[in-house]
Parts: C-alpha cells; sequence; structure tokens
C-alpha cells in the first residue's frame, strides 16, 4: 500500500519536475526572444526616433531615447533640399518597369521551357541557367560602356534594360509551370485556348502564390538596387533613392556638421514602401526565401 | 479534302514554343554573354575612358595582375573578401541556426517576433547602411555611448583597421541572421517529430537530441545556406561602398569594391576588366568546388 | 545533355535566391568566349575607328573655325533659342545663389535658357563627365571642373580649346589673377577659365587665441610649441582640445606642409616621387609625432569631413586645416570670432589654388558650345564673381578687384582676407599629372594608415613610393 503511494507520488513528482524544467525552457526561450528582438529592433527604432530629433539633440552627450520635442520638418527638408520626390519618381518607374518586363519575359520564357516543346529546348534552357552564374558585377563594364554608347546614361532606359528579363524569374516559374500536369495544357489546347490563354487563364492562376512570391522579390531587388544605378545614373535627374540617400551626407555637407537627423529621414522615407508591403504580404515575403529553399 | 498546310501544325506550334524564349535569348546573349567576351577583349588593351584611343598591349594587364605591382592589389581583395565571406557566413549559419532554436515556438508572440526578426531583410541595404554609419559614429553614436557607460574607450569603429569590417559584418549581418532563421526554421517543422519521441524514450538529452537529429537532418538546408551565402557574400559591394568605400587603408577592399574603383573611380578599363575576369574565375571555382562537395554528401528528396 | 541539365539545376537551385546575379560555372560560358572575343574585337575597332574619324573631323572644324574667326565671328554667335545644361558640384547651402545668378542669366538676355543641375562633390563631377565623354553623349554644355582634373581632360580630348572663343569675343581674360589663369592652362592653352576659387588656410579660434596668447606659426619649425600651446588634455591623458585637426581625406590641405620644405610630390622626370627621400620621412614622422601626443587629430574616414567642423565648432580643436570657400560656413556656425591663418611654411610659404575652373566639354555640337560660352563669360564676370566672394569664402578672381579701391572695400568687409590678398602671387596652379588622382588616393590611404595605427613609418613609406610610381610611370 505504502509502496504503490509512493510510487504514485514518484511519477507525480516527476510530473512536476518534467513541467518546471519545461516552465524553465519555456522562460529562457521568452527572454532569449525578446531580447534578440529588441537588439534586431533596435537600429530600425534609432532611424526612426533619430528623425524626429533636432540637431542640438543628436549630438547631446548623452544620447535620448525618444525625441524631447518633435521634429517633423526634418521629412520637409529631405524632399524640399534633398530632392526625394524626384528620387522616389525615378525608383517607382524603374522598378515597375522592370517588374513588367521581367513578368511577361519570365511568363513566357517559362511557358516555353515548360509546355512548350521545340529543338534544342534543353540547349536553351542551359543557356539560361549558365546566365544565372555570371554575375552583374563582372560584366558590368561592357555594359556600361554599351549603354552609354547609345546614349542611355541617365535615362530610365538605361536603368532598366538590364534588368530586362531575370534567369531567376524564369526558371523559377519554370519549375513550377513544369508540377502542373500536362492535362490542362492539353485540356485547354482543345478548348481552343492559345498560348497568351493558357498562361493568363490556366498557369498563372494555378501558380499564383509563387507568382506573387517571386514577383515580391523582384520587386524589393528592384527598389533597394544600388550598384547598377549608381553607374548608370550619375545625374541628379535620373537618381534613384537608395543612391540619393547615400549621397545625402555630400548634399547636405554644406550645413558643415552632422546632420543624421535628416539622413534618418531619408532612410525611413526610402524604405517605407517596402516595410509596408512586408507587413501587408507577410504571409508571402516570409515563406518567400524559405520556399524556394526548399524545392 | 484539306489542303496540306504549308507548314505542319506541329512544326508551326514548335517555332511559337521557340517565340516565347527568343526574347530571353536574345537579351542574355547581348546582356551576358557578349560582355564576357568583351571583358577579354578589353584585359588585353591600355583602355582608358578619357582616352579617345587604345591599342592592344598583349598581356601587360594580366602580367601586372599576376605577376606585378597589381598582384599586391589582388592579394588584398582575395583576403579581405575571403575574411568577410568567412564572417557572413559565421553570422548566418551559426546565427541563422541558434535563432531557429530560440524562435522555435509556435505562438502569436513568437510570430510576431520572427517577423520583426526577419524584416531587416527587407531594409533597403543603403538606409540600413546610414544607420550604422550613425549608430557606430565614433562621437554621437550610441553604441560607443553605451561603452562610456560601462567604462569603455570610444571605438572608431568605421575609420580603424582593426574594426571596420566588424562594422561591415554587423550591418550585413544584421540583414542576414533572420533570414537564416527563416530557412533554419522552416526545414525544422518538416523534421518527423517521431524521431524526437523515439529519441526521447531512449532518455537522449536536449544536447544529444540536436547533434543527432536535428543537425544531421539540416545538413540539405545547412548546405544551401552554405552554397548561396557563400557566393553572394563573395560579391559583396553595397555595404562597403557606403559604410567604408574600402577604407581604413584597404582593409576593406573586397574584390567588387576593387573592380569597381578601377573602372569607375579611375578609368582604367584595362585594369578593372582583367581584375573582373580573375573574380569571374574564382567565382567559377568556387562554385565548382561547391557542387562537388553537394554532389557527394547531400541528397535532397525532391 | 540530360545530366548537364541537372547538375546545372541543382547549381542554378543554389544560386536562384541571390535575386539572379549569382557567379557560378557554366561549362559552356567558357568554350564561346575566344571565338566571340574574336568578332567583338573587330566589331570594337570598327566602331572606335569611326568615333576617332568624326572626333577628328570635329576637331579640325575647330581648328578651322580658329583660323577663320576673325573674319567670320558669327561663328561664335548665338543666333537661335537654346537650352543648356550647367553641371555644377555646390551643395544645398549655395543652392540660392546658384538659383539666383541661373535667374539673372536667363533673364538678361533671350536665347540662352541655363538649366543648373548639382552632380555631387568634384569627383562624382569628375566620373560622370569623364562617363558622358567617353560616350559622346548627355554632355553638360558647361560644366566646373576641379583644377588637377584638367591635365587629364586635356589629355583625353574632354574640354574645348577656349583661345579662339576668347580671341573672338575679346574678353579681357588678363584682368584674372595670374595664378588662377595659369592654374586653367595646360601646355600652353587655355582649356577653362577660373570660375570658384579658393586656397589653404588655417581656421583658428580667434578668442581663445588672444586668451592663450598664440599665433598660428609660420613655419613648420615652430608648430611644436604652437601645438603644446594650444593643445589641452583631459585628466585621464586623452584630448580635451586638439591643436589642430588635419584633414586626411583630401591631400590639399597637407600637401604644401610638404612642398614648401623643398620637397617634389612629382619630380621633372613625371615618372616619380620624392615622397620617399629623407626630407619626406622627416616630415610625415614630425606629424605623426604630433598625433602620437595627441596634439593633432587626423580626420580621415567616412564622416571626416563632418567630424572636424564639429569639433571646431563645439571648441574642440584649436584650429582646422581648411579650405577658404568655407568661410562664411564656419563663420555663421561658431560662436567664437573665425581667425584664418596662412599655412605653417618651410623654405617657401607657397599655397595652391583650389576650388572650380570652368571647361566646355568640345563634343557638344557648335551652337551648344556657342551658348555655353556666353554663360561661362557670364558666370567668370566680376559681378557674378564678387556675389560668391561677397556670399561665401570665395576669392575674387580679378585684378581690377584685387588690386584696387574695390579690393580693399572688400577688405573692409571680410578682414581676414587680408593675407590672402597680400600673398596672391605665391597662390600657385596645382600639379598637372594625368596620374595625379590615383596617385594621391595612394598618398591618403598611406598617411591615414601610418597617423592612426601603429606602424613602421619607413616601410610604409617604401611601400607607397613603389605604388605611386607605377601608377605616374603608368598614365
Amino acid at each position: 500500500m505504502a509502496k504503490a503511494k509512493t510510487a504514485r507520488e514518484a511519477r507525480l513528482e516527476r510530473d512536476r519536475n518534467a513541467r518546471r524544467k519545461k516552465k524553465i525552457v519555456m522562460i529562457v526561450q521568452y527572454v532569449l526572444a525578446v531580447t534578440v528582438t529588441v537588439i534586431i529592433l533596435f537600429p530600425l527604432y534609432w532611424m526612426i526616433s533619430s528623425s524626429f530629433k533636432s540637431q542640438e539633440e543628436i549630438l547631446l552627450p548623452i544620447p535620448t531615447l525618444w525625441p524631447k520635442e518633435f521634429h517633423p520638418e526634418n521629412y520637409i527638408s529631405v524632399f524640399r533640399r534633398g530632392n526625394f520626390a524626384k528620387y522616389y519618381y525615378n525608383t517607382i518607374v524603374m522598378t515597375v518597369g522592370i517588374l513588367v518586363s521581367q513578368i511577361v519575359t519570365g511568363i513566357f520564357g517559362a511557358y516555353g521551357f515548360s509546355k512548350g516543346a521545340f529543338k534544342g529546348q534543353n540547349a536553351c534552357f542551359i543557356f539560361v541557367l549558365g546566365a544565372l552564374m555570371i554575375p552583374s558585377q563582372v560584366t558590368f563594364i561592357p555594359i556600361y560602356i554599351m549603354c552609354a554608347n547609345w546614349g542611355l546614361s541617365d535615362t530610365f532606359l538605361g536603368l532598366i534594360l538590364p534588368s530586362l528579363v531575370s534567369p531567376y524569374y524564369i526558371f523559377m516559374l519554370r519549375q513550377t509551370f513544369k508540377a502542373i500536369d500536362d492535362s490542362y495544357v492539353d485540356a485547354a489546347k482543345v478548348d481552343g485556348l492559345g498560348r497568351v490563354g493558357i498562361i493568363t487563364k490556366i498557369l498563372a492562376p494555378m501558380c499564383r502564390s509563387t507568382l506573387f512570391t517571386v514577383t515580391l522579390v523582384t520587386f524589393t531587388n528592384g527598389w533597394n538596387s544600388y550598384f547598377w544605378p549608381k553607374i548608370i545614373a550619375k545625374n541628379e535627374k535620373r537618381r534613384v533613392l537608395t543612391i540619393g540617400l547615400a549621397m545625402l551626407k555630400n548634399t547636405f555637407a554644406g550645413q558643415g556638421t552632422m546632420n543624421n537627423h535628416e539622413i534618418m529621414a531619408g532612410a525611413v522615407v526610402a524604405i517605407l514602401p517596402v516595410v509596408i508591403l512586408f507587413f501587408i504580404f507577410q504571409k508571402y515575403m516570409l515563406t518567400g526565401y524559405s520556399k524556394a529553399a526548399m524545392k | 479534302m484539306e489542303k496540306k498546310p504549308l507548314i505542319k501544325p506541329r512544326t508551326m506550334s514548335a517555332v511559337k514554343d521557340f517565340v516565347c524564349v527568343v526574347p530571353a535569348l536574345i537579351f542574355l546573349v547581348v546582356f551576358t554573354y557578349y560582355p564576357i567576351c568583351k571583358l577579354v577583349q578589353i584585359s588585353f588593351t591600355d583602355w582608358n575612358l578619357i582616352n579617345e584611343t587604345w591599342k592592344y598591349v598583349g598581356l601587360k594587364n594580366w602580367i601586372w595582375l599576376f605577376n606585378g605591382s597589381g598582384t599586391k592589389y589582388l592579394l588584398n581583395s582575395l583576403k579581405v573578401t575571403a575574411i568577410y565571406t568567412v564572417g557572413e557566413l559565421s553570422i548566418t549559419l551559426i546565427g541563422g541556426m541558434a535563432l531557429a532554436l530560440i524562435f522555435n515556438r509556435f505562438n502569436r508572440a513568437f510570430s510576431i517576433m520572427r517577423a520583426v526578426v526577419f524584416v531587416p531583410k527587407y531594409v533597403a541595404m543603403s538606409s540600413a547602411a546610414v544607420v550604422f554609419l550613425w549608430i557606430l559614429d565614433k562621437e554621437h553614436g550610441i553604441v560607443n555611448y553605451l561603452f562610456s557607460l560601462v567604462g569603455l574607450p570610444a571605438v572608431d569603429w568605421i575609420g580603424s583597421r582593426g574594426t571596420a569590417m566588424i562594422s561591415v559584418l554587423l550591418l550585413t549581418g544584421w540583414r542576414a541572421v533572420g533570414y537564416g532563421m527563416m530557412i533554419y526554421l522552416s526545414a525544422m517543422i518538416s523534421i518527423s517529430s517521431d524521431y524526437y519521441e523515439a529519441a526521447a524514450l531512449d532518455g537522449a538529452s536536449a544536447a544529444q537530441r540536436f547533434f543527432k537529429i536535428t543537425l544531421p537532418m539540416l545538413s540539405p538546408t545547412t548546405l544551401f545556406l552554405f552554397v548561396t551565402t557563400f557566393l553572394s557574400s563573395m560579391k559583396v559591394f553595397q555595404s562597403v561602398d557606403i559604410l567604408t568605400g574600402g577604407g581604413p587603408y584597404r582593409s576593406t577592399e573586397v574584390f567588387v569594391y576593387k573592380i569597381y574603383s578601377y573602372a569607375m573611380v579611375d578609368f582604367r578599363m584595362d585594369r578593372a576588366s582583367v581584375m573582373a575576369i580573375a573574380f569571374f574565375i574564382l567565382l567559377l571555382v568556387v562554385t565548382a568546388s561547391t557542387f562537388k562537395v553537394s554532389n557527394k554528401n547531400v541528397h535532397y528528396d525532391s | 545533355m540530360k545530366k548537364t541539365l541537372a547538375i546545372l539545376l541543382t547549381g542554378a537551385m543554389a544560386v536562384s535566391l541571390l535575386g539572379g546575379c549569382s557567379g557560378g560555372g557554366s561549362t559552356g560560358g567558357g568554350k564561346t568566349t575566344t571565338a566571340a572575343a574574336t568578332t567583338a574585337a573587330a566589331t570594337t575597332a570598327a566602331a572606335t575607328t569611326a568615333a576617332a574619324t568624326t572626333a577628328a573631323a570635329a576637331s579640325s572644324d575647330t581648328t578651322a573655325a580658329a583660323t577663320e574667326a576673325p573674319a567670320a565671328s558669327s561663328q561664335y554667335a548665338v543666333t537661335e533659342p537654346i537650352t543648356i545644361q550647367w553641371w555644377h558640384a555646390l551643395e544645398d547651402q549655395y543652392s540660392q545663389t546658384v538659383a539666383d545668378v541661373v535667374d539673372e542669366f536667363n533673364k538678361s538676355q533671350d536665347l540662352i535658357t541655363v538649366e543648373a543641375v548639382y552632380i555631387g562633390n568634384y569627383s562624382a563631377v569628375n566620373e560622370a563627365l569623364v562617363a558622358a565623354h567617353a560616350a559622346g553623349t548627355g554632355l553638360p554644355a558647361i560644366t566646373v571642373a576641379n583644377g588637377p582634373n584638367l591635365a587629364t581632360y586635356a589629355e583625353g580630348g574632354l574640354p574645348e580649346n577656349l583661345e579662339p572663343y576668347i580671341a573672338d569675343s575679346g574678353y579681357d581674360v588678363d584682368d584674372f589673377a595670374k595664378g588662377m589663369i595659369d592654374a586653367c592652362t595646360y601646355q600652353g592653352t587655355r582649356f577653362a577659365l577660373p570660375f570658384l576659387i579658393s586656397t589653404q588656410t588655417v581656421y583658428y579660434n580667434k578668442d581663445l587665441a588672444k586668451e592663450l596668447n598664440v599665433t598660428v606659426p609660420e613655419k613648420f619649425e615652430d608648430m611644436d610649441a604652437f601645438l603644446e600651446a594650444t593643445t589641452e588634455f583631459n585628466a585621464d591623458g586623452t584630448t580635451k582640445r586638439y591643436g589642430a585637426i588635419i584633414p586626411g581625406w583630401d591631400n590639399n590641405y597637407f600637401e604644401t606642409l610638404f612642398q614648401n620644405q623643398g620637397l617634389k610630390l612629382v619630380n621633372d622626370d613625371q615618372i616619380s616621387t620624392d615622397l620617399g627621400s629623407e626630407k619626406g620621412i622627416e616630415i610625415v614622422k614630425k606629424i605623426k609625432e604630433w598625433c602620437e601626443k595627441g596634439y593633432i587629430y587626423w580626420a580621415s574616414g567616412t564622416n571626416a569631413s563632418s567630424i572636424m567642423r564639429q569639433h571646431f565648432i563645439d571648441k574642440e580643436a584649436f584650429s582646422v586645416f581648411h579650405t577658404t570657400s568655407l568661410y562664411d560656413t564656419y563663420v555663421d556656425r561658431c560662436d567664437f570670432e573665425v581667425g584664418m591663418a596662412w599655412l605653417p611654411g618651410g623654405d617657401t610659404k607657397n599655397q595652391e589654388i583650389g576650388g572650380s575652373l570652368l571647361i566646355i566639354p568640345s563634343k557638344n555640337d557648335q551652337a551648344t558650345k556657342n551658348a555655353a560660352w556666353q554663360f561661362l563669360m557670364f558666370l567668370c564676370g566680376k559681378d557674378v564673381n564678387m556675389k560668391w566672394a561677397d556670399e561665401t569664402g570665395y576669392l575674387p578672381t580679378r585684378n581690377s578687384v584685387l588690386k584696387t579701391d574695390e579690393g580693399v572695400k572688400f577688405l573692409e568687409r571680410k578682414p581676414e582676407f587680408e593675407n590672402i590678398f597680400k600673398n596672391l602671387d605665391i597662390i600657385y596652379p596645382k600639379i598637372q599629372h594625368p596620374g595625379w588622382s590615383q596617385m594621391t588616393s595612394i598618398w591618403k590611404s598611406y598617411m591615414s594608415e601610418i597617423m592612426i595605427e601603429d606602424v613602421d613609418i619607413e616601410s610604409k613609406i617604401e611601400d607607397m613610393v613603389e605604388e605611386i610610381n607605377e601608377v605616374l610611370e603608368d598614365s
């Protein structure tokens, strides 16, 4: 009797221990997670809070966590003196241009490589994959010379042209289209649908989520692009946000001193669209990269 | 009886399919393959962008780079790029794995925190870079202020040799670590819980479970992250350009930055080209060897 | 084929996440290279020849024009309405002055409309300009250029020879101060005219100077005493107030320290430097000593310029080496009296001409060049020049100001410029060498390394000289 009781007690004891241990693990996990989150969030927080401070305040020997008084005029200054409206316009046109052309060429290319049938299909596809292995950081010199000779410096076409086609986009979509059973396409063909019809009515709707994810990634890459715009658009006329922001230091340099409050305002303005997109389409954007990784 | 069409429908269809891919092919010829060839040509000339004319100079630039005064820069860029690559790999792989373990809990609070950790990936590098310039500022930066609170001396993060690379890595690491976490986490979820239950029955400790089950099961993911991070970190440019400009004294002068500055600052197309080709060859070698390793050791089950 | 495809697929998977630009191994790429290179070579060669022919034709046009100029002066007249672009490097604080000046010109006549475009700092202008010149398109009608770049430009045929324009319009170039007009001349030809001219100076805290009873020394060897007197230390031995801050980010501000002690930055043979000589090492060691003692702050790196100015404004530096052009900015920002002193010299006490010249890119068409010349004359004209001189720290460029009553009046408004007016004859043009900018980037990098890090000075200088000689020889 006593023995049985002890066994039960021991089991209870063990359960209690296990529960306690689990609880400790949970607490530790929470503490670590919150710490990491705070650290990672800090630069963004600091960017936003500094962007509302006055110059006197950012130069205080003891930094203030939150602006003592708000100075939204930093943002006005970025647009008025920093010409950010122009950069915004340029960035939007460039990004949309890249996006549209990559989607069109990407979808048609992917169709040709997955559902199409022609001689040399594989060879052509290897040709596309090979391009994936040649980075623009290597080829930019001749591309720059070509574009410059065609008079494309400081033009939208110059900004967009080298990104008209993305082998990455074609590749990703091709993999997705391939996974769709040919019978859908054949049935559509019987119904008299042409290629454009098959793509817009059958394939695209079926691969909506991949399409969307890849497009979001393309958008972000376009919006955040830096290397090529820096090379081709040296003139204020077609300067994009990323470059304008990096140059803000010089533009304001005449004011002489530390002007990080205004630069931070510029930084906030520059990332706003993408961060908003991120929070709207979080689901896609979080899985976007990992999805591709799992392929 | 129907008249036989001029072109067989099958051929017609093939032609139409081919037309779908033609724009992409033409583009790649002009903007990817032709430039590579052109680059080789330029590397045999003395082309300075400012001059109207150029001439062929044979192997001069090649000798300059591999067995002349350029070798020094080549080796320096190799070294700097290697250090950076090792740094970013460690942050993405080890940091990513650690965060994946920490954030491996599924409720609302954690999903919000995960999103926060991941969001830097979407913050444009130029915005991130100016923020880090400000945070790491020697005189008024918050990091040095925190240092002063605990009695540490102010560090010239961006301006001195020992710390400039650390600053660049902090910046890129901040953007990359959440990405590493996401990739690991989504792979961890797919590990069947059977393994863990069996291990628990055997009385395996948490550490044992991690090293005996989790880590091996994640090897394809690790390899994937390794290869992608390796290749992308070799091409680092933007963070260096904004943060340090290759300085101080070439201590962050990575490969792409050096190529860029030869081409667009000094206008030495000849030297930039030969440097770019060397870089391309290096990338080829690295990729080829990672493929070899991956074919041997990891099996993707698709 | 299948197998290659499979391997490539794996590869593509691996690299695809990098956003479309990745490195890797394709067997195809390598093979095609040689064959295509040959074709490519042929095409470019043809293209270049064509370009060269056009250029030659263009320049012979100019020569023809030059000889005919006196007879047919309409050659340079602006006859039709035209809009031209002016590239400049004047930051935000000058934007009002820029707008005023452009506006005034546009209203002064009916045919020419000028658009002012801010490109960035001088190196940004340099990059954009050379790129546009190489492409032959997208050139501005008129642009500012930094003095030391003129040699490179002239060698590459970038700027228009201004002699025929000067002859045709009878523009009085003799009124420009000699050193300034010399800075616009390369191998005897005038390719530019002086626009915004500045020179190096030492800004110092005048209130503090009175209090400490010190003056900025005239000689390099008197620097020790000066720095000792002006530097203030904290209790823990760190510097509270630097005696001087030297900008390590721009050689402009320390090169005269070397030259005035008889050192040649570029030797007469044009392919080597004298920086490795005993004297050169001695100077570097002296400055290093001051840095180590905490007297001098060597400002280099990404934010160096703002850090330096902030130190001076916050009274954490007694003096800074900088450009006269920022005089008004310093005066505005400091709540103490700002003094301007001549840089410490040696056997000589020469200084150099900084700031910007104006050039007209030669690849523009004649109508654009003619309009540009009209605007250039206006910008370099006395009225505009004096507007700049009054509102900023740029110098008056004309003898008719500098050497007359007007100059006296100017000095009444800005007494600190007296030193500069007195010494105009020893402000010389900077070194003109096509390899100059490559050389200075090496020099700056090593100087900062020596000043900031703990390194062996001799061996570093040896490395530096080797690198510099190489670029000088190969340019």
